[in-house]
């Protein structure tokens, strides 16, 4: 049986130098590396999630603005809620369909993130209009902005993703004890896990990476991995042929370790999705990990139309989906050692369009769980509800954010236990901004 | 995703000649092109091409009856929406395997690819989806301008990117024209997020990419694209905001469109007072100008065709064609069609000796994967059948994409920082996929497919013959020692000509080497 997990091979002439940078020389997890089990699951809205509707804030000020500019698209409060107060004492409430949410955040599990989206730095309204300062590649574009969250490169052209450089690192320190990928996706390959030297793994939900065949066939297979194509596409499709068998010898025998969960999820998409990565989770010591990374997703959520129905749908999957997991994590006694948090494409516009829906916009809500995060409160500043006020693009309520994708990750990577010389190579853009840390994970571990 | 297109340096091409038509084509060379111009290769569909040539082939396919997915009923026995998409998915597969205007068909497919409609957070009635498709199948060899017309007018796309009773804004409620067809028109079917040269590699403007639109562009084309409404269904009357209907054009309705004046790409304004169709007019005028349609479609259609890292020098004969088929018209797609598949670069390989770049060749996706095996194991295709299930296991549920960004992306790179579309679904879990397919289509029953293997047990009489069978007819004689090599191995075992055949295909059909068209 063919076993290396196959190397990334990068063309030198277009991968940046950030890619291929050692982290060798770096000091180790700022725990002690045989410290517990450690995961961050992402969770990824596809189509850019109107953060808007997610979560609203509740003062008399903000609600009128919100309930009069958004016309058609406003909740009214039965369609929130009730309102929580956050530890500063300004009230939020949630879209109804995220009733599990919100119970989530009262119980102090689950946070909210205010405002977060691709930055290279700062940026104000004027500058932005003025095109005075750098901004992200191709906004407001779904697929340029799902890899700039992915990337959380915002200038573009990135070719691994930031979960993909933290595996690199776990993989440079050997923080694992095993060659099983760190980024273990539900959802497909996705940027987000690729790395410079580490790849991701996907398995679909219930899914199995055997394969079958006459055993002179399988030893055919076998045989085969290690034929050398040059550069090539067939030696793209070998290596990875190679990781999935590599992978499968692995996966196989610590699922085989696995018992049945009692916490029942939902029968969604995204409930099967999560319900995976709480199997993986259960087994995660017998595949050699100490640190790993999920993705899974849910899409849909481009709503230029008919909004309100569908965020109803989306949201009525997506909420008891989270819970569920949640109490998988209790089940499993590990709650305070994964955290999930989500990322979407963009939010969507302020106003709304004559169809009954919004357009594509930038800064977004955003929600993050678990055990350790800093729950019940709002970590950030909502915008100012205003067309064209100062955290606006235009005239539409395109929100400019005021947190960064680097400052979100690098909150929850050093909560992962990277020190800041690492969060420095995964965040390349990280220096930009005033703080690494906006502190929804409670008192940071370093 | 947006590194410059230009990949010359990858390409290491002897300049053969263009094949003249009276040079007997080769078995290799007519299976090379049956697996870019057809759904692969047959021993009948080899030897007519050698028969014929390129040339006389394509003609005869242009010419050839077209086949047809059938209209679904609107509605279920129970009288509500019918979605099961089902009939028509197995529908596809049973036209891929065995229908006649195999080029037609792979075109509109490829048409499909880029002007998605899916049923996911989309167009749910099956109904919609036949005449869908059949835009596409009737305009593969049409022209690009005619597609594009008919399908923002169609009710599928006009539900799907939400153009259908996008209303002018309305100042009372404060709400203005969505951008989503506007914006995707640009983006995805018509110009790409940059100005490229005819070559595809980005018109730089003072050392910089130039990008194609802005924001306050695609306000302005929001504008544009407001008031058309559904068709009026049978029997219904008709409405400013008509309910979904699928059969027909979407119609302008003028009270709902906006005549202001707009300004668009390429410094085109569109002047005020103009009726809905007059604006889309001079929006198709606009777009069919715009010199970056010439190079982002041919590459795509490249791509889909022959090779996923095409020399800059193949791509600007391709959209020298696009640009001019030789009588003055722009987008003729027959033209381009014919001009990709007989381009040296496409036939460079079909000459065992000639130097062809590694990097040559792109990925049998899932539909084209599951097309390609059928009729290399001479399948009889039922439909029902359960194989459009499968693709979807493997990430290209057909007509149903996860969004318009469609199953895959055409500037997406695999290692080697090489372009790779169809690797952007090929996984640790759609690599074992496939592999459990071939496996499941050799020895199980799967439902709705019979194969038929004697060709094969018919030339095991050695190992030897068997192999050169195979090599022949699915691998274009290009199969490595490597891979031969496994062969007779996995052969070795066998007891009967049947059992020898089915593992000999077995290591083929699940080989990297066959998931790569070269």
């Amino acid at each position: 049986m063919f076993t290396r997990r196959g190397f990334i091979r990068a063309g030198a002439a277009t991968v940046s130098s950030l890619a291929l940078r050692p982290f060798g020389l770096l000091p180790a997890l700022a725990q002690n590396a045989s410290s517990s089990y450690k995961a961050l699951v992402c969770v990824f809205l596809f189509g850019g999630n109107d953060s808007n509707n997610t979560v609203v804030p509740m003062d008399d000020t903000n609600f009128k603005a919100y309930s009069s500019i958004r016309g058609s698209l406003a909740l009214a409060t039965s369609s929130l809620t009730a309102p929580a107060t956050t530890a500063s004492g300004a009230p939020i409430a949630f879209h109804a369909k995220l009733a599990e949410v919100a119970s989530m955040f009262s119980s102090k599990e689950l946070a909210v993130v205010a405002n977060v989206g691709p930055l290279v730095q700062p940026l104000t309204r004027a500058q932005y209009q003025s095109a005075q300062a750098p901004v992200p590649l191709n906004l407001f574009s779904h697929s340029d902005q799902q890899l700039a969250w992915q990337t959380s490169i915002a200038q573009g052209g990135s070719p691994t993703g930031w979960a993909g450089r933290v595996g690199d690192y776990i993989a440079s320190q050997n923080i694992n004890s095993s060659s099983f990928p760190p980024f273990f996706s539900v959802a497909g390959g996705v940027l987000e896990g690729v790395g410079g030297h580490t790849q991701p793994v996907a398995l679909a939900p219930g899914g199995s990476l055997n394969l079958t065949g006459p055993a002179a066939g399988i030893a055919a297979i076998d045989s085969l991995l290690t034929t050398s194509y040059g550069v090539s596409l067939t030696q793209a499709a070998n290596d990875m042929l190679s990781n999935s068998v590599s992978d499968a010898a692995m996966l196989d025998a610590a699922l085989a370790k696995g018992t049945a969960l009692k916490t029942v999820f939902p029968t969604t998409g995204i409930g099967a999705q999560l319900q995976q990565i709480a199997k993986i989770i259960q087994v995660a010591s017998y595949l050699g990990m100490t640190r790993q990374i999920f993705f899974c997703s849910l899409g849909g959520f481009d709503t230029h139309a008919t909004e309100i129905e569908t965020l109803n749908t989306l949201y009525g999957q997506l909420s008891p989906a989270l819970l569920a997991f949640y109490e998988a994590t209790q089940e499993l006694g590990v709650a305070n050692n994964v955290t999930t948090f989500t990322e979407s494409d963009f939010s969507r516009t302020f106003q709304p369009t004559t169809t009954d829906g919004s357009d594509h916009a930038w800064g977004s809500h955003h929600l993050v769980f678990g055990g350790a995060v800093g729950g019940g409160q709002v970590y950030g500043q909502f915008p100012a509800f205003e067309l064209g006020g100062p955290n606006d693009t235009d005239t539409r309520g395109r929100w400019i954010p005021t947190i960064s994708i680097d400052q979100y990750g690098a909150t929850l990577c050093t909560w992962f236990g990277l020190p800041p010389s690492a969060l420095a190579l995964v965040f390349p853009n990280l220096a930009n901004f005033p703080t690494s840390n906006i502190g929804f994970m409670g008192s940071p571990t370093s | 995703m947006h590194l410059s297109r230009i990949r010359g340096f990858l390409a290491i091409f002897a300049l053969v000649p263009c094949l003249a038509q009276a040079q007997q084509v080769s078995a290799r060379a007519a299976a090379r092109f049956l697996d870019q111009a057809a759904w692969g290769p047959t021993p009948a569909s080899i030897a007519q091409v050698q028969s014929m040539g390129f040339s006389a082939w394509l003609a005869q396919q242009f010419a050839l009856n077209k086949s047809d997915l059938r209209d679904q009923p609107i509605l279920t026995v129970t009288g509500t929406s019918n979605s099961n998409l089902a009939p028509v998915q197995a529908e596809f597969f049973f036209n891929t395997a065995s229908g006649e205007d195999q080029l037609r068909q792979r075109v509109a497919f490829i048409l499909s690819q880029i002007w998605v409609v899916s049923q996911q957070s989309g167009v749910t009635q099956a109904y919609a989806y036949p005449p869908y498709w059949r835009l596409f199948r009737d305009n593969a060899f049409g022209n690009y301008r005619d597609v594009i017309k008919a399908v923002t007018l169609s009710p599928a796309m006009g539900r799907y990117l939400n153009m259908a009773n996008n209303n002018k804004a309305n100042t009372t409620a404060g709400t203005v024209p969505n951008e989503n067809y506007g914006r995707e028109l640009m983006q995805l079917f018509t110009l790409g997020l940059t100005q490229l040269n005819l070559d595809g590699s980005y018109a730089l403007q003072n050392g910089n990419p130039v990008a194609t639109y802005n924001p306050s562009i695609v306000t302005a084309m929001s504008k544009v694209l407001t008031g058309w409404t559904y068709p009026t269904a049978p029997g219904a009357t008709a409405k400013n905001n008509n309910p979904e209907y699928f059969y027909g054009q979407m119609f302008a309705v003028e009270a709902e469109h906006d005549t202001t004046a707009k300004s668009i790409f390429g410094n085109v304004t569109i002047p005020a007072g103009q009726t809905a169709e007059q604006d889309l007019d001079s929006l198709l005028d606009a777009l069919m100008a715009q010199p970056t349609m010439a190079p982002f479609i041919s590459d795509q259609l490249i791509e889909h065709l022959v090779t996923s890292n095409p020399s800059s020098a193949y791509i600007q004969r391709i959209s020298n064609v696009f640009e001019n088929d030789g009588n003055g018209v722009a987008g003729n797609l027959q033209a381009v069609i014919s001009a990709i598949l007989l381009d040296p670069e496409a036939r460079a390989g079909d000459d065992p000796s000639a130097q062809v770049a590694a990097s040559f060749g792109h990925m049998r996706e899932p539909v084209l994967f599951f097309s390609n095996v059928l009729r290399a194991l001479n399948a009889t295709v039922a439909a029902p059948n359960p194989i459009s299930g499968d693709a979807s296991n493997m990430g290209e549920n057909l007509f149903n994409a996860a969004s318009v960004f469609s199953y895959f992306s055409p500037l997406s790179r695999t290692e080697f920082n090489l372009v790779a579309p169809e690797f952007q679904i090929y996984s640790t879990q759609t690599a074992a996929d496939r592999v459990n397919y071939v496996y499941t289509l050799l020895y199980g029953k799967p439902r709705g497919i019979r194969i038929d293997l004697a060709p094969f047990v018919n030339n095991a009489t050695t190992a030897q013959a068997l192999v050169s069978y195979i090599n022949t007819n699915l691998m274009h004689g290009a199969m490595s020692s490597a891979l031969r090599q496994a062969v007779t191995t996995a052969m070795a075992s066998a007891t009967t000509p049947m059992a020898q055949a089915q593992a000999a295909l077995y290591v083929v059909l699940t080989s990297s080497e066959y998931q790569i068209i070269q």
